[in-house]
């Protein structure tokens, strides 16, 4: 198997949760050229990608959509939150409303069943405005997060969420209150009925790998290297001629297109959108999900999301094999959390690399003279 | 206040204005044309008492949680929850003994042995890990809220107030006057009156305190620079262990004054960790001045708002706290620097 | 902010760098007081002086990590009092830290790529650059004038100290530099490193100017043609480096500070 090019900085430091970024790097040339990027994903991604393409082969459609599809939503909407926080070192609240905000404005700009509000665009507009819109919800968001010490983005996001969610519960006029809209499905295109599972979960993957492909590859380009910058040393990034607002708020505009994005399929999953989309407790899952996978890499969002929609789904299953009441899923993702948090601030991602460098210690021909010479840089 | 004024001329005379027009329309009787535009003077000397008194409340669970953000740089989202713990066992504590001030007691010295608990055994090994320790908050929170749902259910819980508190007072300001000449008195539940006595006397201990003590001026420097404070060479986890139970027994006792000005139920604690969030932003973090200031002007706008702009007070809280974070991020009245 | 014509005129024949009566003060702690202090296009100074005379803060206002509380900075003949130091790194400016302010978790090369970026275009590009880019070849070729080529790939979390700081000189070669600021860049290195940096610095373009605060007299008064000297926030002496050697009042301060 071969190893992942993407080495860790340290084994000490708790990663981005530590106050200098340890965001994974890869240390081979950067002038591969347009295509070369693409090796600097593990070959063994290649085989998951095999195995998700050919998923729905294999599993029932309530698995498919219920879980694959979902995971990958949320999974794209953590990804937004993992590209703040693991290369920003922001860590926002607010991108659940922000992917709530593009499902809510293409309730109101498309088609649905609340037929005195929704303006009844056609997709092929609806959908790119609303994004827009979206975008420019979560660059404003970024203009009042940044601009203090690191710390506050959290209460900044929180609050902003929460504004957002009391708004949308109150106003009736164009969000409808408390029910919100239903009714919302992807359009039918080329004969395709898109809202049934597998040609669903097959878009949703499309635009999950494509978010996955371009936070890879922005990562190492002039915008993301400058962002890792910023989060490790703003003075010195200011001093060498960055404007680190300026780049702060871009990264919240990018964040936002992808959290937009999300948006977009999660409606069409739900069909609905109401205030309980975007409450609070939505919001904090993300961020549980993004933690629980790792802020480390890209996929990282997308295995926690796996992990919770697998808790969320069998929770009442599991619940009731410890014998506790099958409500009790928060208790249960609290728990979870807190032991991530505890144990491994790094997440899953983080217990799989340090479980697999030991296991690379213990075999001595697993060793390139690569790595030996990595060793006695480090020592 | 001098170095306010001398600096700010406009902004000063403009406060002057506004706090001169707030005083003549709280102690005239208002001429026909005023109640005409502003409604009845009754409905704005409620609100008016309402948002102060509410502004107590606040301040009680946002200087714990100032406090603890600015001397041990922890943002505290469990705060809500300790503010809902508090409210329900004072509940049980009222509802069994019937001893109304009990409950304050019991609710501080069980919340506050909580935040010694967490600091101890959980946030002092994440020292420096300020991101850490705000997600193992939000983890705590997570945890503690659905304990309690399990435990007291979505009901809400009202604690009662005891019988010598109970009821109305008269106060000396003038609601409207009577066609054959006589004046009609404010009247005003006694129970949120003392309460927000109580809110201020804290609050003024806790100024004496942090300013006149020795323990009080090894906070105030911890806040400014937490590094020099372990170089003086006291006990700083003892410190924060201190300030956190404070801040945490602050919160429960304001969860028995939320319990019996409102009500305790699932989601209090939520609502209460986001005033608390607002106020201090709005106040500046790590500031006891600054979180009177806040929690007074969320107190009223929310007050205010829920009387005149019934849809949107809520928003009208958070167009506020955006309105500071766009032209004064620290805040009105910072902490640190 | 003036037009690019108004400051091509004004470089040619202005001041590298000219403060006037620039103070800084904390609270009531003046750090620097009324510096007036004028430095030629080109020009090599040194300013030298105890610890807490000020020099480190003067950096500070040059660059604009902090605003002076009093006076005018002008930067070749434009006036940069009120601008943020990302405007005045991008018209030439650039400085080093006394502990090396460096990106640990990215490469030698990546860091001076980042210095080459962000006096550049496209600093919010989302395209990788190519294979033969120019400025990560600049970046490649400002790795080798430091001498770290053979490090160019490792991580600087995993470079010796004396690398650190020459990486730190590499940073502020970066781009077009044309003014420097260089804050005690001998501290802690060998002799050998030593007389590399001197060699480094003599070898500089003439049309790059610098500041060099330094402790180490010796390395100081071997690259710099001009001399300051500060005490308690104030300049207290100006000569050429030979003046300020032989100056009695100034052997007088700085008795035993391991100059001979």
């Amino acid at each position: 198997m071969t190893d992942t090019p993407e080495k860790q900085v340290s084994e000490d430091n708790s990663g981005p949760l530590a106050q200098r970024g340890g965001v994974a790097h890869t240390r081979r040339e950067n002038n591969l050229g347009f295509y070369g990027w693409v090796s600097e994903i593990p070959a063994s991604y290649g085989l998951f990608a095999f195995a998700l393409l050919l998923l729905p082969a294999v599993v029932s459609s309530f698995v498919l959509s219920q879980i694959f599809s979902w995971a990958l939503i949320l999974g794209m909407i953590a990804l937004s939150l993992m590209f703040l926080g693991g290369y920003g070192g922001m860590v926002s609240l607010s991108q659940m409303s922000v992917a709530g905000m593009a499902g809510y404005m293409l309730a109101i700009l498309g088609n649905s069943a609340i037929t005195d509000i929704s303006i009844g665009w056609p997709w092929w507009l609806a959908v790119p405005v609303a994004i827009v819109i979206a975008t420019i919800f979560c660059t404003l968001t970024g203009l009042l997060a940044v601009r203090t010490e690191g710390i506050y983005t959290i209460m900044i996001t929180l609050a902003i969420a929460a504004a957002f969610f009391y708004f949308t519960r109150q106003n009736y006029v164009l969000f409808n209150g408390f029910s919100g809209f239903n009714g919302l499905a992807p359009p039918q295109l080329f004969g395709i009925n898109w809202k049934s599972s597998v040609p669903f979960y097959y878009l949703t993957l499309f635009w999950a790998a494509a978010a996955y492909l371009a936070v890879l590859y922005v990562s190492r380009a002039p915008f993301g290297l400058a962002l890792q910058g910023v989060r490790d040393n703003s003075r010195r990034m200011a001093a060498l001629g960055f404007n680190v607002t300026a780049h702060r708020v871009a990264a919240f505009t990018f964040a936002g297109v992808i959290a937009a994005i999300g948006g977009i399929l999660l409606v069409w999953l739900n069909g609905q959108i109401s205030p309980g989309t975007i409450a609070i407790n939505p919001a904090i899952d993300i961020l549980i999900i993004a933690i629980v996978g790792g802020l480390r890499r890209p996929i990282g969002p997308f295995v926690g999301a796996l992990i919770y929609v697998i808790l969320r789904t069998f929770s009442l299953d599991i619940l009731t094999s410890m014998g506790l009441a099958g409500e009790r899923f928060q208790l249960l993702i609290g728990l979870v959390f807190l032991i991530i948090v505890y144990w491994s601030p790094d997440g899953v991602l983080g217990l799989w690399d340090r479980w697999r460098e030991r296991a690379r210690q213990r075999d001595p021909w697993k060793r390139s003279s690569n790595e030996l010479s990595d060793r006695d840089e480090l020592s | 206040m001098g170095r306010f004024i001398g600096r700010h001329p406009l902004w000063s005379l403009v406060i002057l204005i506004i706090v001169s027009v707030f005083i003549w329309a709280i102690f005239a009787p208002w001429p026909k044309e005023f109640t005409a535009i502003f409604g009845k003077k009754k409905v704005f000397l409620s609100a008016l008492f309402n948002g102060i008194t509410l502004g107590g409340l606040y301040f009680l669970v946002a200087s714990g949680f100032t406090l603890i953000f600015g001397l041990m740089k922890n943002v505290n989202l469990a705060h809500g929850s300790l503010y809902l713990l508090g409210g329900y066992i004072g509940y049980e504590v009222a509802n069994a003994t019937g001893w109304w001030l009990l409950s304050f007691v019991v609710a501080f010295l069980v919340v506050g042995f909580v935040g010694i608990l967490l600091q101890y055994f959980v946030f002092r090994r994440m020292e420096g890990e300020d991101l850490r320790q705000t997600l193992v908050t939000i983890g705590i929170s997570i945890v503690l809220a659905d304990l309690m749902l399990w435990i007291w259910g979505g009901d809400y819980y009202q604690i009662l107030a005891p019988d010598w508190l109970s009821g109305p007072v008269q106060l000396p300001l003038i609601t409207a006057i009577k066609s054959d000449g006589t004046a009609v008195y404010l009247k005003y539940p006694v129970v949120r009156l003392a309460i927000f006595v109580a809110s201020v006397v804290v609050g003024i201990l806790m100024w004496l305190a942090l300013n006149k003590t020795r323990i009080g001026m090894f906070i105030r420097a911890g806040v400014d620079d937490r590094d020099m404070l372990s170089a003086t060479g006291v006990n700083v986890q003892r410190i924060f262990i201190l300030v956190f139970a404070f801040g945490a027994g602050l919160a429960g006792m304001a969860g028995v004054v939320g319990g019996t000005f409102q009500s305790m139920a699932p989601g209090e604690d939520i609502r209460f960790l986001l005033a608390s969030l607002v106020v201090v932003i709005v106040g500046g973090m790590g500031s006891i001045p600054g979180a009177a200031l806040g929690a007074l002007l969320i107190g009223l706008a929310e007050q205010f708002g829920s009387v005149y702009f019934p849809t949107y007070a809520v928003v009208l809280t958070f167009l506020i706290m955006v309105v500071v974070i766009a032209f004064r991020p620290q805040g009105l009245i910072s902490g640190s620097n | 902010m003036t037009s690019v014509a108004d400051r091509l005129q004004a470089a040619g024949t202005a001041n590298a760098l000219e403060l006037r009566g620039v103070s800084k003060l904390f609270g009531a702690l003046a750090a620097i007081s009324d510096v007036t202090l004028t430095v030629k296009p080109g020009e090599r100074r040194a300013v030298l002086g105890s610890n807490g005379a000020g020099k480190t803060t003067l950096f500070n206002c040059i660059t604009g990590d902090f605003l002076p509380t009093t006076g005018t900075i002008r930067l070749f003949g434009e006036d940069v009092t009120d601008f943020p130091a990302y405007e005045r790194i991008r018209r030439g400016l650039r400085r080093t830290y006394q502990i090396s302010l460096l990106f640990n978790a990215l490469s030698v090369v990546d860091n001076i790529y980042l210095a080459c970026r962000g006096v550049s275009r496209g600093r919010f590009s989302l395209l990788r650059p190519r294979t033969n880019d120019a400025l990560m070849n600049s970046a490649v070729d400002l790795a080798t004038a430091v001498h770290l080529l053979d490090f160019k790939d490792t991580l600087v979390s995993s470079l010796s100290y004396g690398q650190q700081r020459q990486l730190e000189i590499a940073l502020a070669l970066a781009g077009a530099p044309r003014f420097v600021l260089l804050d005690e860049p001998a501290a802690g290195l060998s002799p050998s490193e030593r007389s590399e940096l001197i060699e480094i610095l003599n070898n500089l373009p003439s049309h790059i100017g610098y500041i060099i605060i330094e402790h180490d007299m010796d390395v100081a008064l071997r690259v710099s043609e001009s001399v300051t000297m500060m005490h308690n926030g104030l300049i207290f002496k100006e000569g050429s480096p030979l003046e300020i050697e032989s100056d009695p009042e100034v052997q007088e301060l700085y008795l035993g500070s391991g100059h001979e």
